[in-house]
């Protein structure tokens, strides 16, 4: 298992290498200049000096290599667009919000989507099923930004019983959390429906029932484990829809995480925002993805042999 | 006996009514009085910004939620009046001498250290921001200073020795000397602009980026910036030491930074903020929103307008026919909604010389018989084109509206939208060949018709119709140099003719001058202002009582 956790982590340098790689390429096809935020045009000696101060007048191959080198050392680079700020100063003052925000939402899901799919599967059919079921379909449905405007008119605007915006207080932080994990959850409830429906048919289960064993210990303890390994497995991918609908969730809520921000700066062509960003955002995907195979091999000892 | 009951009933009905009296006429004192206008107890203002501003630093600044922070807390040389003419602020007074033009400072100026705000942290300021390192993005603002292109176009090695060829100078603490390259007469008026702001010297060279920071910065106007949480929060508090702080009602601005319009406007309807910043109300709502007492709308110096490519429609009478096709108002009425003014001319109402210079050409509302005579005239008349437009909220619709105006005219329009950073390179200048007409706005920086029309002339990097007109270059150049207002306004009328007057070359065919639209609640709405060029004043702000 050690040795497996080593190869993995060594494999992600060359990784976020390609990353870095293919995004400088990518913001290099597309046009736009980055100085030139309204329709005014930059004069030559603005523009000279502009590119002078953020090494773009360099070949590409030597902007490149600077900024593998940055990366190396930990120095993402200046934004071309917060005149004042690093991407450093981005990611450690916003970040963690982001984080906090993506953990939140995540647990929302835990929280109600994990046991409504439960019970939905104990009960199949009931009236909880159809509901629980309705739901999660009406979750996958409505488009996230449609949801955030509709809880801030209700629940903020109408009934003024949560602020509108905003992360400071605990209060601001349910309304995004809650519209970011609503996606998660309905694929958790259908998920865990689905696969603890499978598990009860099981012959072991059955066993397990006719030894005599407590019912909620049969459910508890073994079947709801072998029903959580694909869960464990949809978490990764779903990592991905956390981060890119925090972006519109940040947006909306005005929540003061790198997510939005990381929408603009690609109209904004800020190049080394959204080149450290993406090199972030990959680092984090990769991580989870590791800590996903080894929930994986503790949860699921199958796996474990067939790796080393 | 008898007489006595009659008597106390009649005393009671006295007493009675004396107490009604009594009591109805205090209660009409103490309305009174709070309808009047009584300043509030609390005199905090809790606002929405629009954005997070890119920098507070004066020499790299360019948005408008920048420029309004900075003219909160720092104290510009001049501010505008409500005439658009300059008041004094931190100068006093000036003397304009043909290319010379001397203001005298206040001696009261402080910085919030304690430190004086002299002459030379202006002349610093001003060279700072036109030294090639720091690479501003406003350093054309300056470049009517005699030296200053030449400075910022500099290669490293060569600018240290250039700094000092630049036209301004601090003759004495309270003494600031600067010489221009032409007359222009409207460079007071641009003193109004946030690039001309002073910057602390010495804190600028102890904390380099991190001067702006709330913790680090030092300032000198009406306000000080007490909190900056990225992306969150700007707190401003009242600074007890200005030189006019007697007169500055509020103690405290708390804004919050939302981005979202929609949130904004939520923000606003929840009773989370009194007023939003002026940053504009989303075109969805503004049905809605026009109804509310809270809104407000002001005029804009900014126009609208449709370029056409002149390599492409050659023909100046179809040009005519299509300007005069469009139906402006029904497009204000009906799709943008905010209020704004129909165009007939790129100098916007509200300028100073407008009276002069508009011209009676273009209508308000289409006048199809003219068009369609003008496009039977037309010779060799392109019936399918293509417009262009950014993918901001707004501009399809707008679009939409036109080629349903000019299908009246047997032409056919494709609409294509872009992103705004591949569209502005996609119109050059030159524009690409597959643009026949394109959509753009212009906002103006200082108070002058100069800066609307001389972006017509054929260098301008912001001409994007290929119309290059000798003669109006000259007219422009001329008017550079022309410091008295009636002879030069009489210039631009000329200049404005050659654009859109009957004669006109009619390279664009403007539709609206735009208007700032804002949510202001009932207790601020008095005092909160804002002026042509989209500034606010904080220091002019009242909290009345509800």
């Amino acid at each position: 298992m050690a040795a497996y956790i080593v190869r993995r982590v060594v494999w992600t340098v060359p990784v976020v290498l390609l990353v870095i790689f293919m995004t400088f390429m990518l913001m290099k096809q597309i046009e736009g200049n980055p100085f030139r935020k309204t329709e005014r045009a930059v004069p030559a000696a603005v523009q000279k000096n502009l590119e002078r101060k953020f090494n773009l007048d360099k070949p590409w191959y030597v902007q490149y290599t600077q900024y593998v080198k940055g990366v190396a050392t930990g120095d993402l680079g200046p934004s071309l667009v917060l005149r004042d700020r690093t991407v450093n100063d981005i990611v450690k003052e916003q970040f963690p919000r982001s984080i906090e925000l993506g953990l939140y939402a995540f647990g929302w899901a835990v929280l109600l989507g994990v046991p409504a799919g439960v019970i939905a599967a104990l009960k199949p059919n009931s009236r909880f099923d159809y509901g629980a079921m309705l739901f999660s379909n009406v979750g996958f449905a409505l488009p996230n930004f449609l949801v955030a405007t509709l809880l801030i008119y209700f629940v903020s605007v109408k009934w003024g019983v949560l602020p509108t915006s905003g992360w400071t207080t605990w209060q601001h932080k349910i309304l995004p959390s809650f519209t970011l994990g609503l996606v998660p959850m309905a694929y958790f409830a259908r998920l865990v429906r689905g696969t603890m429906l499978e598990t009860l048919q099981a012959d072991y289960v059955r066993t397990a029932k006719a030894k005599g064993l407590r019912w909620r210990r049969v459910v508890g303890v073994h079947v709801l484990r072998n029903s959580l390994i694909p869960v464990v497995t949809a978490a990764a991918p779903l990592l991905g829809y956390i981060i890119t609908g925090s972006f519109i969730v940040e947006n909306i809520f005005a929540v003061p995480g790198i997510g939005r921000y990381y929408v603009t700066a690609v109209s904004a062509r800020d190049y080394s925002v959204v080149m450290g960003l993406t090199v972030l955002l990959s680092i984090i995907v990769i991580a989870a993805n590791l800590l996903v195979d080894i929930l994986y091999g503790i949860l699921d000892p199958r796996t474990r042999e067939a790796r080393t | 006996m008898r007489l006595r009951v009659p008597l106390l009933i009649a005393a009671a009905v006295v007493v009675a009514v004396a107490l009604v009296a009594a009591g109805c006429g205090g209660g009409g004192d103490k309305k009174g009085a709070a309808g009047d206008g009584k300043q509030a107890a609390s005199q905090v203002l809790k606002m929405a910004w629009g954005a997070e501003p890119p920098s507070l630093d004066p020499g790299l600044a360019t948005d408008t939620t920048s420029s309004n922070v900075l003219l909160n807390i720092m104290d510009p040389l001049v501010r505008l009046g409500d005439d658009l003419q300059p008041v004094p602020a931190l100068a006093e007074s000036w003397d304009i001498d043909g290319k010379a033009v001397t203001f005298h400072l206040r001696d009261d100026g402080r910085w919030t250290n304690g430190d004086p705000v002299t002459a030379h942290d202006f002349e610093y300021s001003w060279k700072r921001t036109l030294d090639p390192k720091l690479a501003a993005d406003y350093a054309y603002q300056l470049y009517g200073i005699v030296g200053a292109e030449a400075y910022n176009n500099a290669k490293p090695a060569q600018a240290a020795a250039l700094r000092d060829t630049v036209g301004v100078k601090a003759l004495d603490d309270r003494t600031l000397q600067v010489t221009l390259t032409s007359a222009q007469p409207w460079f007071v008026q641009q003193m109004a602009h946030h690039s001309f702001l002073a910057v602390h010297k010495a804190t600028v060279e102890k904390y380099g980026t991190k001067w702006t920071e709330a913790r680090n910065i030092v300032t000198n106007g009406a306000f000080k910036l007490a909190g900056w949480k990225h992306d969150a929060s700007i707190t401003l508090v009242k600074n007890a030491d200005w030189r006019n702080a007697d007169e500055v009602a509020l103690d405290r601005v708390e804004g919050r930074i939302i981005v979202d319009g929609t949130t904004r406007v939520q923000a606003f309807e929840a009773g989370e903020v009194d007023t939003l910043d002026g940053a504009g109300l989303p075109p969805a709502d503004m049905p809605r929103l026009k109804q509310l007492p809270e809104y407000e709308k002001y005029p804009a110096l900014g126009t609208y307008y449709y370029g056409f490519n002149l390599k492409n429609i050659t023909d100046l009478n179809q040009r005519r026919a299509m300007a005069f096709a469009i139906d402006r108002q029904a497009i204000i009425d009906n799709v943008a909604q905010a209020d704004q003014i129909p165009a007939t001319g790129m100098v916007p109402q509200g300028m100073p010389g407008f009276d002069v210079i508009k011209q009676d050409f273009l209508p308000t509302r289409a006048d199809l018989e003219k068009a369609r005579e003008f496009m039977d005239k037309a010779e060799n008349p392109k019936r399918k084109i293509t417009l262009f437009h950014n993918d901001a909220p707004g501009h399809k619709e707008i679009a939409v509206a036109v080629q349903a105006m000019w299908k009246e005219l047997g032409i056919d329009v494709t609409i294509k939208a872009q992103e705004w950073a591949q569209y502005l390179e996609f119109l050059g200048p030159p524009p690409s060949d597959a643009v026949y007409v394109y959509r753009l706005g212009w906002i103006g920086d200082y108070v002058d018709p100069m800066n609307f029309l001389e972006l017509w002339t054929s260098k301008s990097g912001n001409n994007n119709t290929r119309f290059a007109s000798p003669a109006y270059d000259r007219l422009i150049a001329q008017a550079r140099n022309t410091a008295d207002d009636e002879a030069r306004y009489e210039l631009y009328r000329q200049a404005e003719a050659m654009l859109t007057g009957p004669q006109g070359e009619l390279p664009i065919s403007p539709i609206y001058w735009y208007t700032y639209t804002n949510l202001e609640r009932e207790s601020v709405k008095d005092t909160f202002k804002i002026n042509l060029l989209d500034q606010f004043d904080l220091s002019k702000v009242v909290i009345k009582e509800a």
